[in-house]
């Protein structure tokens, strides 16, 4: 009788792990992106960039990055836990050939719990935009998106599992990327 | 002298019947060859012993090229989606790191020019 008890107890617990298991995974945060499909903009791009790198193809390419190269050496440090690099870039031959509605639907996704903006930056000059927002999970950046729109060009990023900062910023004179002073051109969200 | 030559080479020339030695001669040897005959069997049956050697080594042979040309094919194309893969990530992180550098170049100008309007902060 007690043993049918435990037993019992037992099912329910299971049955509880079982309903909340699929919730809790829909309630962590998740780093990946759903791009949207581009194919009308792709159309009107005069270049269109997608890049779909999932952990397989990134342990795949790290395999082949030269460790004595000096670009292949950052680039595979930047790899390095690394679940996945989505790109989507579209060049126009005009100005305005987007629109931000195009944009609308990554940008929502943002606006998910989860994310910070780390940087948005307007320039009035040049009428570039570039938003970059990360995902933190312990203190650890686990994902990174960067949306820039400028007059003739649209880009997302979406880089997602363990970035390091640090060696985003190791890739100074691999890439062109320069020292950014994150903290001090971090906005509030 | 022509007719002479003539029946010179008639009687040179004439069917002559076998001595008889020779036909005995004939005879063992007729009948020596049964005793050959199983060793042509015997030396068929290596043959064929030997053949199918020869066969089942060229079937492994061919096996082994195959499954070589197999191994090397895979290589080809996981060399060609790692070098595909490669030329990706790169690219991947040269737009990165423009964007990022356009972050920054916006910031930096945004700053230098709160800089100049405020020259006593």
């Amino acid at each position: 009788m007690r043993h049918r008890g435990i037993n019992m107890r037992h099912a329910n617990i299971v049955m509880l792990l079982a309903l909340l298991t699929p919730a809790m995974a829909w309630a962590a945060p998740n780093p990946r992106l759903v791009l949207p499909d581009f194919t009308a903009l792709a159309h009107r791009a005069t270049q269109a960039v997608t890049i779909t790198l999932d952990s397989s193809l990134l342990s795949l390419a790290g395999r082949f990055l030269d460790g004595n190269d000096p670009q292949d050496a950052a680039a595979k440090e930047v790899i390095k836990g690394l679940q996945g690099i989505y790109v989507r870039s579209y060049t126009f031959e005009q100005d305005l050939a987007f629109s931000e509605a195009d944009i609308d639907a990554v940008r929502k996704q943002l606006a998910a719990p989860g994310w910070s903006r780390l940087v948005e930056t307007h320039s009035k000059k040049t009428h570039a935009n570039v938003d970059i927002y990360i995902m933190v999970d312990n203190k650890q950046a686990i994902g990174l998106a960067v949306i820039a729109s400028e007059p003739r060009q649209f880009t997302i990023v979406n880089i997602v599992g363990a970035i390091d900062l640090e060696k985003l910023h190791k890739l100074e004179g691999q890439f062109g990327v320069p020292k950014l002073d994150i903290d001090a051109a971090k906005t509030p969200h | 002298m022509s007719q002479d030559l003539e029946s010179q080479l008639r009687t040179a020339l004439r069917p002559i019947a076998p001595s008889a030695a020779l036909e005995k001669k004939l005879i063992a040897s007729v009948t020596e060859k049964p005793a050959f005959a199983p060793q042509t069997g015997r030396f068929l049956r290596r043959g064929a012993r030997s053949r199918a050697g020869w066969l089942s080594i060229g079937a492994a042979a061919c096996l082994l090229i195959a499954v070589g040309m197999q191994h090397r094919l895979r290589e080809r194309d996981e060399r060609a989606n790692g070098l595909e893969a490669r030329r990706q990530v790169v690219e991947a992180l040269r737009m990165t790191s423009q964007k990022l550098d356009l972050a920054y170049e916006i910031v930096k100008s945004q700053s230098t020019a709160l800089d100049d309007g405020n020259p006593g902060a």
